[in-house]
């Protein structure tokens, strides 16, 4: 290889990698931007917002919309069901994933195989939207919290992730402890559980994300219950009134009428609103990023 | 089988004369056990104005369900709500005599002690289904009683039902089945202590897993027997209304529906193709990522970009708000520059198809590259070594080293995006919707929606739903023989 033929092809390698950098910097700045406008809109000037002059930098800074939301009607409510059914819907989902999770790599259990079949099967199959709706109206489950928590209880694709994990284990820790003399519950929370913590934490990040999310759900099922309105189907019942959410306002309430009088504006209200959503999975990402990849892995070696 | 049981418990064969009591009360108690979750059977209508939903289970637990259509009747107390109470109480009564009997049957799978134990609890529990049933019974009277009383019998529509018998009868042969039990296993050996299989213990732990899926995912498909019937929200499911494959073939015959599936079906296939065309992209940006010689910035680009898919499509709704409407980014930003725009971007019908699928690359190639990033740091280096030794550049290393070192990967999810290209959800589709667009993003799973939840068309959604089921699992099944064929490893 000649001297003047490797430096050409360096130069074209690093014009290619210019190309490509380029290209990947400005997606990443098409992922970022949209989340960094929203914000910049809601802590500036309301009326510089109004008028549309806030683009790329924040101007006249204040915090005023956010503690106006306090008397948006009806967003309370929203933001405690949302965060009690992430908490409650999340631990209980892991909890019994682990368990069945644990379960199923019991060979010696009394039809094992069938009983995996009927739950994995699940993951692909089902009855139809309204069969599902009469199902749960049979249930006793509309307009009821509890349609948030325990449906979700039983998640097939994380059972697989977790029982994938466990028998990675290897199997003389269990059968230590059973020599030991411990039952099969004692060697799920004393050698199990504690060893499964990756992959917990791992279906805990994805169901917590899916929980804080969800929105179908409580379309559906809560039609004559908006006290009990996810915080995601709050918002999009906020960003189709058209009319102005000033309406929506109580007049009373912790602050002064100035910051209300500053809310009264349909644009920067919908944006606090979003941007009060988005903030906390902004706010759990980067620690949870490498649990989020670790799940993916998982679920593509499964095979 | 004998070889597998553990040593610790002796499994001697049960006689036939012995097992058979056993058999048909286990499957007497599971029976009465599943029959609790059909409405149909529920032994609490005792009013035909309480919800045709309410089942059993539901008549127990759930207040606000059995008097969901009830509000006048309550209001001017032609129902008192004591005698709702008292049926509560009859179901609860019944519910708790059915979970001892079920206790009893998962003990019956022990050895001889335990079975013996075990018998005690339907022998409990039976009595309490009886007094249940009659519990409710006395409700009805009352019902009855107070209906004759401020003469309304007609509008509180009082109902023996036929569940009352149903389960009574059902007590009854608990009943006689566990006296039975105790009679005829008198004489089997009684071990010193209760011990059972450990196959059924692990069995018994897993049953709860099984009953919640079985109540969530299984019992749904119950739910196909509307498509049967003429059925409007409120109606019963009787002998009158029932008609057979009408919608089945109403479906084909009538020339509104069949225009509006045929649209809806366009619209479905044309964004799943659409998205199945573009798969391959993130097998693009994972390739050209890993070009970049700095680690620093490709987990720079991975964490950014791998965000928008962990925000609902509300979020991204409120997103695209925020960019492309009226006030938003887009139109300010141009004022900014001196022209005088005022566009509503998403309001515009055209290329609708394209624009959903733009933002469904912009929520989800990040996430979707990161398995074929992490597919790369898997390949063997010793590959491209070899490679450079025979003078491979750039391309050549790629195209033949990297993008085959991903095709298996690829494979899956493309046989499993073709298994789902009829589902291709309702959110992204619900939420970018608008009186100008709805004709070409309306997809089948919103589709169904807006049949059967906003026009109350229950029985016609819950066709289309069962083709669409069929459909899937047709396609699935097709999927997985593919992959074992080509592949020789099954995708499900």
């Amino acid at each position: 290889m000649s001297k003047t033929n490797h430096i050409k092809r360096s130069l074209n390698d690093k014009i290619v990698n210019a190309i490509i950098i380029l290209f990947f910097s400005l997606f990443t700045l098409l992922c970022i931007f949209p989340f960094y406008y929203l914000f910049i809109n809601t802590i500036s000037d309301n009326d510089l917002v109004s008028a549309g002059a806030i683009n790329f930098l924040p101007r006249g800074l204040h915090i005023n919309n956010y503690i106006a939301l306090q008397n948006v009607s009806d967003l309370g409510s929203s933001a405690i069901v949302t965060v009690v059914r992430t908490i409650l819907g999340t631990a209980l989902m892991v909890v019994t994933s682990a368990w069945a999770g644990y379960l199923v790599t019991k060979q010696k259990m009394w039809h094992r195989s069938l009983w995996y079949r009927c739950l994995v099967i699940t993951m692909y199959f089902n009855a139809g939207l309204v069969p599902w709706y009469m199902n749960m109206m049979m249930l006793g489950l509309t307009n009821n919290f509890l349609a948030y928590i325990i449906p979700g209880m039983v998640a097939p694709y994380n059972i697989i992730l977790v029982k994938t994990y466990i028998e990675s284990i290897p199997a003389a820790l269990e059968e230590s402890a059973v020599i030991d003399g411990a039952g099969t519950f004692k060697v799920f929370t004393r050698i199990i559980m504690p060893l499964s913590v990756p992959i917990l934490a791992t279906i805990a990040i994805f169901g917590a994300v899916g929980n804080w999310n969800s929105f179908q759900d409580s379309l559906l099922l809560m039609s004559n219950r908006p006290d009990l309105y996810t915080l995601q189907h709050r918002l999009y019942t906020y960003l189709n009134t058209s009319s102005n959410l000033g309406a929506l306002m109580s007049g009373s309430g912790g602050v002064s009428t100035q910051a209300v009088q500053n809310m009264l504006n349909t644009k920067v209200i919908k944006y606090t609103i979003s941007m009060v959503t988005i903030i906390p999975i902004l706010l759990v990402y980067p620690f949870m990023q490498r649990y989020f990849v670790k799940g993916i892995m998982l679920g593509a070696v499964k095979g | 089988m004998q070889a597998t049981v553990s040593p610790k418990v002796r499994q001697a064969r049960v006689p036939l004369r012995q097992a058979l009591p056993y058999w048909i009360h286990r499957v007497l108690i599971l029976f009465t056990g599943l029959l609790i979750f059909f409405p149909q059977a529920n032994p609490g209508r005792i009013s035909l104005k309480i919800s045709e939903f309410a089942s059993l289970f539901t008549t127990a637990i759930s207040r606000s369900t059995i008097t969901n259509s009830m509000g006048r009747i309550l209001r001017e107390e032609w129902i008192r709500q004591s005698d709702i109470t008292l049926l509560m109480i009859g179901s609860a009564v019944i519910l708790v005599g059915i979970l001892l009997s079920a206790v009893g049957g998962c003990m019956s799978l022990g050895n001889s002690r335990m079975r013996r134990r075990g018998v005690l609890f339907p022998l409990a529990g039976s009595p309490l289904m009886i007094a249940g049933c009659g519990v409710i019974y006395r409700a009805y009277q009352n019902l009855v009683a107070h209906g004759e009383e401020v003469n309304r019998l007609g509008r509180i529509d009082p109902n023996l039902p036929g569940g009352l018998t149903l389960f009574l009868a059902l007590g009854i042969l608990i009943l006689l089945s566990s006296l039975a039990v105790l009679i005829l296993c008198r004489g089997a050996a009684v071990e010193p202590r209760m011990e059972m299989d450990e196959k059924f213990k692990l069995f018994l732990m897993f049953l709860p897993v099984l009953l919640l899926t079985f109540v969530f995912a299984y019992l749904p498909i119950y739910g196909w027997r509307f498509a049967f019937f003429d059925y409007k929200v409120g109606d019963a499911l009787t002998r009158d209304n029932f008609v057979g494959f009408k919608w089945f073939t109403f479906l084909f015959e009538s020339a509104a529906t069949r225009s509006d599936l045929g649209r809806v079906l366009v619209n479905t296939l044309a964004m799943s193709g659409l998205g199945i065309a573009t798969s391959w992209l993130p097998i693009a940006f994972a390739v050209f990522l890993a070009e970049v010689p700095s680690t620093r910035f490709q987990r720079f680009v991975q964490t950014f970009t791998t965000i928008p898919n962990f925000i609902s499509w509300v979020l991204v709704y409120a997103i695209a708000l925020a960019i492309f409407s009226t006030d938003g980014f887009i139109n300010s930003f141009l004022r900014m520059l001196g022209q005088n725009s005022a566009v509503n971007y998403l309001d515009n019908p055209d290329h609708t198809w394209l624009k959903m699928l733009l933002w469904g690359t912009w929520k989800g190639v990040g996430w979707s590259a990161i398995i074929y990033i992490a597919g790369i740091s898997g390949i063997d280096q010793q590959l491209y070594e070899a490679a450079d030794v025979d003078g491979a550049n750039r391309w050549h290393r790629i195209w033949h080293i990297t993008v085959p070192g991903l095709t298996p990967t690829y494979m899956v999810m493309l046989l499993m995006s073709i298994a789902g290209i009829l589902s291709n959800g309702m959110e992204q589709y619900l939420v970018f919707r608008n009186a100008r667009n709805t004709d070409v993003i309306q997809v089948l799973d919103l589709y169904v929606y807006d049949i059967g939840i906003g026009q109350g068309l229950i029985p016609l959604s819950t066709v289309v739903g069962i083709f669409k089921s069929l459909v899937g699992v047709t396609l699935l099944f097709g999927a997985n023989r593919i992959s074992k064929a080509i592949r020789g490893e099954s995708i499900i």
